[in-house]
């Protein structure tokens, strides 16, 4: 079977498991809606508040989606009959992160809607926020998706996640947040899309070489 | 080898200790907290080149294998934590009377909050591993993400916003008098001589611990 075949069957098959149990989007997403009010809550709502909460309800609803597709793995021990098949175990990767990358693409668009109704906040400027969204949806996922193998083997692997992931990730964080506040108020971006086309390019590149040591039996 | 460098650490450690103590004259500005510069930057100097040695090693271990790399990887990597802890907290007692904060959201002290954190993950997932063998792995495969990202973190949050001051030493020249230079000069050579020896120390202790 070819690389990109492979890659396609495994991102299926994790998007069809998600799709019959919706048990990565719909408790993650209920999460991030919660961050969403509590941080709305605490700073008062207005819309200048909203940039910060977006992409900080967003970065915790992925630590919680990106672990799913793993802990599933490891609660069925499912991981090692993948692992049995003939083929590269970059295709494993590739294909996790696909899947990981549409459901924080839909958590994404999901938590900008609710964030424009509870904050108020303007809907200028869509086309930088999707090319945002895009861009740190890639290095997310490639984080979230090595991490969530990482801590398959690991007791309190849950708990470690954001330990792990947020202070990983906050280049993407503080991009977002600039590049919707760019987004906003029509400002120029700055050196945002620079920074996170670098955290792209490096957890790309450094994902699947670590996955291929981290998933060895 | 190892009574000299012991001993030769010890002996560095003590004559910065006294230039920092009694040669270094107080600040016009800090007053006597400047002292505590002699061991902040030091400290921070030795979290990086900790973590530097856990990246390499690490990276080393994952390719060759070899379980002498996972002792120099694991040494490194709870050194990164220990010294940029202590980096953390002199910061903290320096900036408190010099700033009149604490905390500043200034990128140097973020960089190092994140580094000391991804480092305690790091010994936390070698700790908390389904057995040994997986924990090298896995901690080796953190200690090398970690320092490949601190880069990309310190510049984000250096665009973000930042208040500490620029760099003193820089390759366009030294922003400091003499006799503050040369206590720092000497603590930080101790401090990485100090971290050298812990490395050697804790990288045996492993091995140690592994053959019994």
């Amino acid at each position: 079977m070819r690389a990109w075949r492979r890659v396609v069957a495994v991102a299926r098959k994790d998007l069809l498991l998600e799709w019959r149990g919706r048990d990565a989007l719909i408790p993650a997403g209920s999460f991030g809606l919660a961050v969403l009010l509590v941080l709305g809550l605490v700073s008062g709502g207005g819309w200048e508040a909203a940039p910060p909460a977006l992409w900080v309800s967003l970065l915790l609803a992925a630590v919680v989606a990106a672990g799913r597709g793993a802990d599933r793995e490891g609660e069925e021990g499912t991981l090692e009959a993948l692992l049995l098949y003939p083929g590269s175990r970059e295709d494993l990767f590739w294909g996790r992160w696909l899947a990981v990358c549409v459901l924080l693409l839909l958590l994404g668009a999901g938590l900008w809607g609710v964030q424009v109704l509870l904050f108020n906040a303007p809907t200028r400027g869509v086309g930088v926020l999707v090319l945002a969204g895009l861009l740190s949806a890639f290095g997310l996922a490639a984080v979230g998706t090595l991490l969530a193998a990482l801590l398959t083997h690991v007791r309190a692997g849950p708990l470690l996640m954001p330990l792990l992931f947020l202070p990983a990730t906050v280049p993407v964080l503080l991009a977002g947040v600039r590049l919707s506040e760019a987004a906003a108020s029509g400002a120029p971006a700055g050196p945002w899309w620079g920074v996170l086309a670098v955290f792209d390019l490096l957890f790309l590149l450094v994902g699947p070489a670590l996955f291929e040591v981290v998933v060895e039996a | 080898m190892r009574p000299f460098a012991v001993g030769a650490t010890a002996a560095l450690l003590s004559v910065g200790l006294f230039l920092a103590l009694w040669v270094s004259p107080p600040d016009s500005y800090q007053g006597e907290y400047v002292r505590i510069l002699y061991v902040h930057v030091p400290a921070a100097l030795a979290a990086y080149g900790a973590a530097a040695v856990a990246c390499g090693a690490s990276a080393l271990y994952l390719w060759r294998r070899d379980l002498r790399w996972d002792f120099v990887g694991r040494a490194g990597a709870e050194l990164a934590a220990l010294f940029s802890g202590l980096t953390l907290l002199t910061g903290m007692l320096w900036g408190k009377p010099v700033w009149g904060v604490w905390w500043a959201w200034d990128a140097r002290l973020v960089t190092t909050a994140v580094l000391f954190l991804l480092y305690v993950g790091c010994l936390l997932v070698r700790d908390l591993a389904d057995d040994p063998e997986r924990g090298r792995r896995l901690s080796a495969a953190v200690a090398v993400l970690a320092f490949l990202d601190v880069p990309v973190v310190h510049y984000s949050v250096v665009w973000f916003r930042t208040l500490h001051q620029g760099p003193s030493i820089s390759l366009q020249g030294v922003k400091l008098a003499p006799e503050f230079l040369l206590p720092l000069a000497v603590n930080t050579l101790a401090y990485l001589a100090l971290l050298g020896v812990l490395l050697a120390e804790r990288a045996r202790l492993a091995s140690l611990e592994v053959e019994r």
